[in-house]
């Protein structure tokens, strides 16, 4: 069995465990600190019972709760949280695996009364985060990520043989992980509404209909498999960094200020894991370019900062318009290899010198220590 | 409206704790020459910034609630923000 534990509202919740005053009221964590110019990375739930959710811009949440309490997102709590819950659930002896920062998993085999270690868990988290966690308990790990949803917030679901059908003929299929709008479309198109009409389907009849995803999805549905948390399935396969801006600029040097500035963060990602990069993709997005994506196939890997940044100007180039007004960028690196080169020529030897330096300054005075004063202008306060 | 951001201080200052367990419990602080008692530390967490351990804490002093922080590699607390 699998059990499958999602942190309630996390970034809401431990904004209100810090500031006691903020419990039981709508509440906004926003990504920046300009509370009408920034997106709602997380909202509590009495803000999410007023239809305010992550992903919307904060001025329309504004709007809908002219009395919303607003917190500036700090990463740092809640990545410190969320590592401190992983060592708890690691404390109980079973394989556990982190499925994202309010997401885990621990492999609990077959052991008798899965809903008492449950409320063991819910409670121990409570105690010592002041926050509560949904848990789902099934066969495998789709299911048992479906099950936590059920009876949110602090709830616990355990999907058994005898009430299966039961629970996933009131569940759209478009709830389930790995079907996403267009997907949800197709299976409309084909009669599936619920994740019990998805479950009773054959594997040819989805494989005819949805190609290997839809085997894929055969397979995690029905599976009985045990994870394996060792096996390492975690191979970097891309870098990437995306920032929406407070307001669509058209402002060529804080654009570029900003287009640097993610170009640093993917290279020293890259450099940390000892990674170069092959392919750089450029996203934009603004009121004349909607959506606008382009690679660049490089000869060479690099996870130069510098290199990565200047493929993503020439990309920009693309665009066909001089500056474009823009609103979101985001900067990928993909087809990684690891680092297994030297530099032959003295200009390659004295960036690698370089880059080297820099990163060694970051990483013991702390991020952002030492940077290009071409990206100061992204870096002030917005 | 409430107020748009906590306000910031970044200020050194004088706190006595209890160190107990592996843990750090801050009891009182002096700033501006004024003691404050910690009636309950709400929330504490960490971060590492380059090779420093910052020990973060929000401590609520009865009518107000701060954030004060502790370097274990210099073994200077400051004062970093009055929350709202």
């Amino acid at each position: 069995m699998i059990l499958h534990i999602d942190m309630d509202a996390f970034f809401a919740s431990i904004e209100q465990a810090i500031n006691p005053r903020l419990k039981g009221k709508p509440l906004i964590v926003g990504s920046r600190e300009s509370r009408l110019h920034t997106v709602v990375c997380a909202a509590s739930y009495e803000a999410k019972a007023m239809g305010i959710d992550s992903g919307m811009p904060s001025a329309e949440a504004f709007k809908i709760c002219p009395n919303l309490e607003f917190v500036s997102a700090d990463q740092s709590k809640y990545i410190w949280a969320s590592e401190q819950i992983f060592e708890l659930l690691k404390g109980y002896g079973f394989e556990a695996a982190n499925a994202s920062i309010d997401e885990f998993q621990m492999d609990i085999k077959d052991t008798p009364g899965p809903a008492s270690l449950a409320q063991e868990i819910q409670k121990e988290i409570h105690q010592t985060f002041k926050i509560t966690a949904s848990i789902g308990i099934a066969k495998n790990s789709l299911l048992a990520k479906l099950a936590s949803k059920i009876n949110k917030p602090n709830g616990i679901a355990v999907l058994t043989p005898e009430n299966l059908e039961q629970i996933l003929a009131k569940v759209p299929a478009k709830k389930l992980r790995g079907v996403g709008p267009k997907t949800s479309l197709l299976l409309a198109s084909l009669g599936i509404e619920t994740c019990l009409d998805l479950y009773k389907k054959s594997p040819s009849f989805l494989e005819q209909f949805l190609g290997k995803h839809g085997l894929n999805m055969y397979a995690e549905l029905h599976s009985t498999e045990h994870f394996d948390a060792s096996k390492d399935d975690s191979e970097t396969k891309s870098v990437g960094h995306s920032y929406t801006l407070p307001r669509a600029s058209e402002n060529t040097g804080f654009i570029r200020a900003w287009l640097r500035l993610l170009s640093e963060m993917v290279g020293a990602r890259l450099r940390q894991q000892n990674l170069a990069a092959r392919t750089i993709h450029l996203w934009l997005n603004g009121p004349e370019i909607p959506g606008f994506g382009a690679q660049r196939t490089l000869q060479e890997p690099t996870n130069d900062s510098y290199e990565i940044c200047l493929h993503a100007q020439r990309i920009m180039a693309k665009t066909g318009q001089k500056m474009p007004k823009i609103r979101a960028m985001g900067v990928t690196c993909s087809t990684l290899s690891k680092v297994n080169y030297l530099p032959l020529f003295n200009e390659q030897k004295r960036r690698e010198g370089l880059l080297k330096t820099m990163d060694k300054i970051n990483a013991k005075l702390g991020d952002w220590s030492i940077y290009p004063a071409v990206i100061h202008l992204a870096r002030q306060k917005s | 409206m409430p107020a748009d951001t906590n306000e910031e201080l970044n200020e050194k200052i004088q706190v006595i704790a209890t160190f107990s367990g592996g843990k750090i419990y801050p009891r009182m602080f002096t700033w501006n020459n004024q003691a404050y008692k910690i009636t309950e530390i709400t929330y504490n967490w960490q971060e590492r910034k380059g090779s420093e351990t910052i020990n973060y804490f929000s401590v609520s002093t009865g009518p107000d609630l701060y954030q004060i922080s502790f370097n274990s590699s210099s073994l200077g607390w400051h004062i970093d923000k009055i929350i709202q």
